[in-house]
């Protein structure tokens, strides 16, 4: 899609410069003496202003154009300055004085986490904490669902009957909000006759049973299994769009070959499905980041302890609980670029291979 | 249309006094959180009792809820619009520290010609407190939920042989809920999925063990002369949790209370607002299947959570918010908010008598009381950093349930 948008300013830029696509220019471009003059000139001449193209298409993309601009770049942006300020309180933010003490901050509070950490013991520093869960949540979460959707597409792709209703089922959890299955997971977890708990009895599991959200050990994992089930529906339908994409003689040709079905896969299917992986992996992982209403909601409200806190809920512990904006933002920040992390690759290496 | 924010005298916003008379071309915006059933409905009531005294429809009143659990909506929303200058009429905040933020910025009128003598005189001192600025008035609390309860299943306490009123301090309440849960019941009901009721209950062991004074102390945050009583009452509440729902961390304190009313559990510490309940649980009635007794070793006091009204600078509509503010404080006015509420009136001088036993109770016990102190939980005894800081600490300390480390905690970062 990047490469058809730059593809699309391109074209208005020689549009621009260059004028029409009159077939004379279209093959040969540069030259002026077929032409007669420049091709400014040429279609300068030839058509006024307000006839071309992209200036009558002004109405329908540029309303949008701003709008996002403003919206969105303008508004990371602001908070971007915002995190180099020292704003706290409800007063007015200076701009006097600009620096990146915020980031030091608290990039020094990590840093002594993590020596407490390796002193033996836990911390309680929240930032050390919250940056941790935030990269065990993301990639703990991501592998799982990935693995889980995976399966789940190829026993689909299988030929099963009531596909449909299969790929339905999988699929719904994913339809809810976070609000509904926090709700619904904080009973299925109850210590005392939770679904959880009382299904591990009845199969003869008795000894697993766990305070899932009480024992700091579990909370983070609990957490993580709950999303996982949300959203590994999601991953078996780009698997599964991925697994019909693969030609049929694939699977003949290595059949043929005398490959079990075992070996067919890993040697011949999975290869092919690397596209849906990332694709997947990247969605699964700005879904990571976004967690915050879910923790919000199982926990009743921003403070889940050092267990389960993840960076969203630091920063709107800092900004709206204790009014440091700056000190918000700078962690705002941190996550926005974490994000970007994730996809700028996807994005760089689609391009490279034609796919956007 | 206004001449300016801050006129550094009582008539703040150039309105001086409270006028009878309503205004012209003004309209009140009106930003609360009270949206569930009882609530929106005292709410209302409150506003009919408003336009009738001051003779205004129902289109000079924009209602703005903005919904969201004890207020966590509401923050962001009216922080953003007072500090870039647009601030509603009203809103509702906790008095006291929550106030902080906004005083120190200078963002909220003195409203000294609201507070008339007769309603200066009707309100006791710690409530008072709670209002003022620097000596200005600046709030307007409008209901007061009790803090500091025991509330009991009365069956439960009989079978065990449990003398409620024989509890004198913390470490009675502890002994009674070994009892309790020998006599196979769970001795507390109580959640620790999220982090401000066990927070409110270290409070009142504070507060039990140690004294009004030490406890405000500690509201001031003076806390380095008190670690040793800080830890002694943090490995109390350590203890009590052996005796706690053993579903805390994954129910809401109404669903804990289910407990209570199903003869499952012994105690319940909560505010009064778990009152509501009770009484609409069918066959459980007051002093007989349920009663309650103030936090043992807490007698004298009414510890108070208190919801507010202030007027931001840059007002919209300076007269009919000072009317408004008025009437918040009026007699008429908290009478028919409270019945509804299901809390008392701050002042004194209300009657009360057709509001439910129960509360008729706590209305005299207040009236009674020697001190009313302000808590951390409920955002009125500490400013929002304080609070937000023994928010992280005792999040912490329901997962690690170590009492020395969190008193040290307690005494290095606040």
């Amino acid at each position: 899609m990047l490469r058809r948008i730059a593809s699309a300013f391109a074209d208005l830029g020689s549009r621009f410069h260059g004028g029409e696509e009159a077939p004379g220019t279209e093959e040969e471009p540069s030259d002026p003496v077929t032409d007669g003059g420049t091709p400014a000139a040429a279609s300068g001449s030839k058509r006024p202003l307000r006839h071309r193209d992209w200036v009558r298409a002004l109405p329908f993309w540029l309303p949008p154009f701003l709008l996002v601009l403003l919206f969105v770049y303008g508004a990371i942006s602001w908070n971007f300055v915002i995190s180099l300020t020292g704003w706290e309180g409800l007063g007015e933010p200076s701009y006097s004085q600009l620096d990146f003490d915020m980031y030091v901050q608290f990039f020094e509070q990590v840093y002594d986490g993590a020596v407490e950490r390796l002193n033996g013991g836990d911390t309680q520093i929240a930032e050390y904490n919250a940056f941790v869960n935030t990269f065990k949540l993301l990639i703990v979460f991501t592998v799982v669902s990935l693995g889980v959707g995976l399966g789940l597409a190829v026993l689909i792709d299988r030929g099963i009957r009531l596909e449909n209703t299969f790929r339905t089922i999988y699929l719904l959890p994913m339809a809810l909000s976070f609000v509904v299955t926090a709700i619904l997971w904080r009973w299925m977890y109850r210590f005392d006759g939770g679904v959880i708990n009382e299904l591990l009895t009845a199969v003869g599991l008795g000894a697993f049973t766990q305070n899932w959200l009480g024992d700091p050990q579990f909370k983070l994992y609990a957490v993580i299994f709950a999303l996982t089930w949300q959203f590994s529906g999601y991953c078996m339908i780009v698997y599964l769009a991925g697994l019909r994409a693969i030609p049929d003689d694939h699977y003949e040709a290595a059949r043929v070959d005398g490959a079990s079905t075992l070996r067919m896969y890993w040697r011949v299917i999975l290869p092919q499905l690397r596209a849906s992986t990332t694709s997947a992996a990247v969605v699964l992982m700005v879904f990571g980041l976004k967690a915050f209403d879910f923790i919000f909601v199982i926990f009743g409200g921003a403070t889940p302890g050092p267990s389960a806190d993840i960076m969203p809920i630091l920063m709107y512990r800092e900004a709206f609980g204790r009014t440091n904006w700056a000190y918000g933002s700078a962690v705002a920040t941190i996550l926005f670029l974490m994000a970007l992390g994730i996809i700028a690759p996807y994005l760089y290496t689609q391009y490279k291979r034609g796919d956007l | 249309m206004l001449a300016g924010c801050l006129t550094g005298d009582d008539g703040g916003d150039d309105v001086e006094g409270v006028p009878d008379e309503p205004a012209e071309d003004e309209e009140l915006e009106l930003v609360h959180w009270w949206t569930a059933g009882g609530e929106e409905a005292a709410l209302n009531d409150l506003l009919e009792s408003f336009r009738n005294e001051y003779g205004y429809s129902g289109g000079d009143i924009n209602n703005n809820p903005a919904p969201g659990g004890a207020g966590s909506a509401i923050d962001t929303a009216i922080q953003s619009r007072v500090s870039s200058g647009d601030p509603p009429s009203t809103f509702q905040i906790w008095p006291g520290g929550s106030l902080d933020p906004y005083t120190s910025e200078d963002l909220l009128n003195p409203i000294n010609d609201v507070w008339t003598d007769e309603m200066d005189s009707a309100y006791l001192d710690g409530v008072k407190e709670t209002a003022r600025h620097d000596g200005d008035f600046v709030a307007v609390p409008l209901n007061i939920h009790r803090l500091n309860n025991l509330f009991y299943n009365v069956n439960v306490v009989e079978d065990a042989g449990i003398d409620v009123d024989g509890l004198s301090d913390g470490e009675d309440l502890l002994t009674a809920m070994e009892t309790a849960d020998s006599e196979g019941y769970i001795g507390m009901a109580h959640q620790t999925s999220s982090t401000w009721s066990t927070l409110q209950m270290w409070e009142m062991v504070f507060m039990a063990q140690n004294g009004v004074d030490a406890y405000r102390d500690v509201l001031d945050k003076n806390v380095s002369d008190h670690e040793s009583a800080l830890e002694e009452s943090l490995q109390l509440v350590v203890d009590y949790s052996d005796y706690i729902s053993p579903n805390s961390a994954s129910v809401t304190w109404d669903e804990a209370n289910q407990a209570v009313i199903d003869g499952d559990a012994a105690f319940l510490h909560q505010g009064d607002w778990a009152v509501g309940e009770y009484q609409t649980a069918s066959g459980f009635d007051y002093g007989e299947d349920w009663d309650m007794v103030p936090f043992p070793g807490t007698g004298g006091v009414y510890a108070i959570v208190m919801d507010s009204f202030v007027m931001p600078t840059n007002n919209p509509s300076p007269t009919m918010t000072k009317q408004w503010l008025r009437q918040c404080g009026s007699i008429d006015g908290q009478e028919t908010f409270n019945r509804t509420k299901g809390s008392i009136p701050p002042r004194t001088d209300v009657p009360t008598d057709d509001y439910p036993e129960f509360l008729q109770d706590q209305a005299s016990d207040f009236s009674d009381s020697d001190e009313q102190v302000p808590s951390i939980a409920h955002g009125s005894g500490i400013d929002p950093d304080g609070k937000s800081q023994f928010e992280e600490i005792f999040s912490g300390f329901i997962e690690s349930w170590n009492a020395s480390e969190t008193a040290s905690r307690i005494v290095d970062e606040l």
